[in-house]
């Protein structure tokens, strides 16, 4: 298979989504198609990043790939489990839900406010029943902490009472306690500060390097995607115009709407922009 | 894990400062005073009282209160101050029984319907607009009528069993609203099953507003049973309660014996009020904010 | 085109209201059934336990009481649907004649009952709005709260003890004194005590709903805008605020049927009223089947309907409530 002259070892694959759509039906008279036929895949050990501005249907093609909605069509194969089919999913449930992880965008309603920070990272093992490697499920849980760069007395604590910054750690310290071969990162942070946002993209790559996994990283900031990513796909009003390795798609975009989006891209200094503006 | 890897971008971690405990302001101390007393009181009744509460004292049938018997005996000469606080336990007991059961059977109930697609939710809903639309009275007679004898765990059951549809028609609203929460999303992603992601994540985040209607209900249970017992349906005489003792009032109206009537009334409006009075504080307050009239 | 949509709607609407009152009736059969106890007792009395097996087998033969419960449910559905609801086993009469003969009764009490509470309850309602916080409202909400705490059952009694058995001023039980039936201001002493417990006990609950309401109402923004327009707080309260609680109101109403209805049950047993109450008491402590079945069905249709129009109320009256989020009894719908 030859996507944008690179050759993709089959074997490789870790996901393959093909064909995906996805319509929401608000009435009898009007549909939304919220994502319309996309196809790509991810490698193991790869950060995608997946582009697009608000509404382009990132988050529906993420929800899509975790089961949350059942695709009107196409398919989502993971490690060659075709997880769109009802059947197949059930046979390989406790496997999809442990090596795939979701972390959302809102960390303040991913996190349920009325668990503690031990439990909501605990809760992954406890529901597929995994003995956790150092003895207790709290030990575990504080080392997932550690792990994510936040101290041990945070474990007894709510979310309401971490910032925005150390909510976003807790919910990855979650996903990460399951040692996930596939994270699905979703805006994970649009909604931080630029400052945490640097931190948290920081421990994104660390941690990739660290265990190797792969990262379906969806964000519509393009400067974090040059920053994190191997490959990216551009979406635009739910399809996918455009897939390429990261350094190829911001030096040569094939795409007007990708030529659109880099423009847009603030540069630090008032005199490169000008010019940028007048090459434009 | 060795302590390898590095940390990355993280910025130093201080001690969080100790939380300064809740202000007890504005909370019902006098009503949960009176509850207290009156619950460790039927608790420990065995401490103080001062006759067998089912001892039937032939000789002092109906007799006034006085040095003897406190608040007087009833028309089979037992001793009403020894009773009430013996017939309390179960009265409180049924209560809160009752109202355990009708509160699970509310959130399975209502987190079903609230999670259930929309033809689903409706009949359920629609089922239980037709047990509400039995007259409960009727509901009770039958339903212990199949159960058999009265007993107190038969009639925590029937007032359960009987008042659970308000409180889960207002879980299943709450569940509507929440249930595409990102944290039950994420439940589901990690493979949560139903009762999971209805006890560990649904019920915390809905509990606090129907925890006004389930002390209400301990409230209503307690009064369902006295009336149950009064019309002769509920508990038998010998087993002592704030209701089966009621029910000998009708009689009594004749002989005068006023306090057969009042008293054990007047413990169980007590304990109602204070019920009703704690019930209040938990409700969320509409004066939080200020009137513009 | 949107007169053939509603059209529809209220067609759907009925639909539903028979299908409910179908279900109601199919469960309520089973449910009645299903309890042990002789149903030829209220037919026959102590007769049964001198009774062969013969003898019983005819009766019950004759009742329609040994064939099984689905093609006994058929039989009464038949015969039901040509208004014969069968005859009462304890008054061995048609059950519709001794229902219409007690429902005047019950209508009255719960009728005029109904009206009192409702009109008292929004008069307390205003009042509390209108002196929220100072010692008018506190004093009637504690009051109102001590009332609503008395069980009917107690009340009932004291009541009686106080007025019937130590002052002499009213009587203590049934409709009428014998043969006076026709003497209007002896029904009306009759009446009065029931219907202090009544209304009493179910008062305050309903004008707490209310006041609420109308608290909810008077923290909007458009009562700040009325008053900045210099209008006067008669004026808002009146004009304004207590016509936008009109839906509200209703929908409290409706839904407070079955609350009233059953609370009249109580009271008419405890001051044997001869009304719906103490024949539907009688009936489901005695397996008079018939009876029971014609009663349930009754106050069953009653409350479904109700409930239906407080549905038309949310959906179509007052467009702000959307269906789902349509008024709620946010309390605990007692015993009785």
């Amino acid at each position: 298979m030859i996507v944008k002259g690179m050759v993709i070892i089959m074997a490789d694959v870790l996901l393959d989504v093909q064909h995906l759509t996805h319509f929401f039906k608000i009435n009898k008279n009007i549909t939304i198609k919220a994502v319309d036929d996309i196809s790509f895949q991810i490698r193991k050990g790869e950060i995608f990043g997946l582009v697009g501005e608000s509404g382009s249907g990132k988050s529906t093609a993420a929800r899509c790939i975790m089961n949350v909605y059942r695709p009107v069509s196409g398919k989502v194969i993971y490690k060659g489990i075709n997880t769109c089919d009802p059947v197949e999913f059930r046979q390989n449930k406790k496997l999809l839900q442990t090596s795939r992880q979701f972390i959302f965008q809102d960390s303040t309603s991913s996190l349920n406010g009325r668990m503690k920070v031990e439990d909501i990272i605990a809760e992954p093992m406890q529901i597929h029943h995994v003995r956790p490697k150092r003895g207790t499920l709290r030990s575990e849980a504080e080392f997932q902490l550690y792990y994510v760069g936040l101290d041990k007395s945070y474990l007894d604590k709510y979310p309401y009472e971490l910032s925005g910054g150390m909510r976003q750690r807790v919910a990855i310290a979650r996903a990460l306690s399951m040692e996930p071969e596939l994270l699905v990162a979703d805006e994970p942070i649009a909604a931080l500060d630029v400052s945490i946002q640097a931190q948290i993209i920081n421990l994104f790559k660390h941690l990739q390097k660290e265990h190797g996994f792969s990262i379906l990283f969806i964000a519509h900031d393009l400067a974090v995607v040059k920053y994190l990513c191997d490959r990216v796909g551009v979406m635009y009003h739910g399809r996918l115009v455009e897939v390429a390795p990261t350094e190829e798609l911001f030096e040569n975009p094939k795409h007007p709407y990708t030529k659109a989006l880099l423009s847009a891209i603030p540069v630090p200094d008032p005199r490169l922009e000008r010019v940028k503006g007048a090459v434009n | 894990m060795d302590e390898r890897f590095v940390q990355v971008g993280i910025r130093p971690v201080t001690a969080l400062p100790v939380q300064e405990k809740k202000q007890y302001k504005d909370k019902p101390i006098f009503s949960m005073t009176v509850f207290m007393v009156i619950a460790m009181g039927c608790l420990f009744c065995n401490f103080f009282i001062t006759k067998d509460p089912a001892y039937m004292d032939l000789y002092n049938t109906n007799a006034a209160p006085g040095a003897e018997f406190y608040f007087g005996t009833d028309a089979m000469g037992r001793d009403i101050f020894s009773m009430i606080w013996y017939g309390g336990r179960i009265s409180l007991f049924i209560g809160f029984f009752a109202s355990v059961i009708s509160t699970v059977a509310a959130i399975v109930f209502g987190v079903f319907s609230g999670l259930a697609p929309k033809w689903a939710d409706d009949c359920l809903m629609r089922f239980t607009e037709i047990f509400l639309s039995i007259p409960s009275l009727l509901l009770v007679i039958m339903i212990q009528a199949i159960l058999g004898k009265a007993n107190v765990f038969s009639i925590s059951f029937v007032i359960g069993i009987t008042s659970w549809t308000s409180i889960a028609k207002v879980v299943r609203t709450e569940v509507k609203q929440i249930r595409d929460s990102e944290y039950v999303i994420a439940a589901r992603c990690m493979g949560a099953g139903f009762f999971r992601i209805m006890w560990r994540h649904l019920t915390p985040n809905f509990i606090s507003s129907i925890m006004f209607m389930v002390v209400m209900n301990i409230r209503a249970a307690m009064a369902a049973e006295a009336t149950l017992s009064f019309m002769g349906m509920g508990l038998p005489l010998e087993v002592i309660s704030w209701g089966s003792m009621l029910s000998l009032a009708e009689r009594s109206l004749l002989s005068g014996a006023w306090w057969i009537i009042l008293v054990p009334g007047v413990f169980l409006v007590m304990t109602l009020l204070c019920i009703t009075d704690i019930g209040n504080y938990l409700r969320k307050s509409v004066n939080n904010r200020r009137s513009n009239l | 085109m949107r007169h053939k949509n509603i059209f529809l709607y209220y067609i759907q609407k009925f639909i539903v209201f028979v299908l409910s009152v179908l279900v109601l009736s199919v469960v309520v059969f089973y449910v009645s059934r299903l309890a042990p106890g002789d149903p030829l007792y209220s037919y026959y009395g102590d007769r049964v336990e001198k009774m062969s097996d013969s003898e019983r087998e005819w009766a019950e033969n004759q009742l329609g009481l040994n064939e099984p419960i689905h093609i006994q449910y058929i039989h009464w559905f038949a015969n039901a649907i040509r208004g014969n609801f069968g005859i009462s086993y304890k008054y061995k009469t048609d059950v519709i004649k001794i229902i219409g003969g007690r429902l005047p009764n019950t209508l009255i009490l719960g009728g005029i009952g109904f009206v009192l509470i409702y009109v008292l309850a929004l008069g307390l309602g205003i009042l509390c709005t209108w002196y929220e916080d100072k010692w008018p409202d506190r004093l009637l909400c504690k009051i109102g709260t001590v009332t609503s705490c008395i069980p009917e059952f107690w009340l009932s009694i004291a009541l009686i003890f106080l007025f019937s058995i130590k002052l002499k001023l009213l009587p203590s039980s049934g409709a009428y004194s014998i043969g006076n039936g026709e003497n209007v201001i002896d029904r009306i002493s009759h009446l009065t005590l029931p219907m202090t417990v009544v209304v009493v006990s179910h008062l305050w609950y309903y004008a707490y709903m209310i006041r609420n309401k109308l608290l909810e109402e008077v923290r909007t923004e458009y009562v700040l805008l009325a008053k900045s327009k210099g209008l006067s707080k008669k004026n808002i309260l009146f004009k304004h605020c207590l016509r936008n609680i009109v839906p509200s109101y209703l929908s409290i109403m409706a839904i407070s049927v079955p609350h009233i209805l059953g609370g009249t049950y109580i009271v008419e047993t405890v001051f044997s009223y001869p009304g719906i109450g103490t024949l539907s008491y009688e009936s489901a402590r005695y397996q008079d089947y018939n009876m029971l079945m014609a009663l349930c069905i009754l106050s069953g249709a009653l409350v479904i309907l109700c409930n239906i129009v407080v549905q038309i109320v949310n959906e179509r009256i007052d467009p702000r409530m959307k269906k789902d989020e349509g008024l709620q009894v946010s309390e605990v719908i007692e015993i009785g």
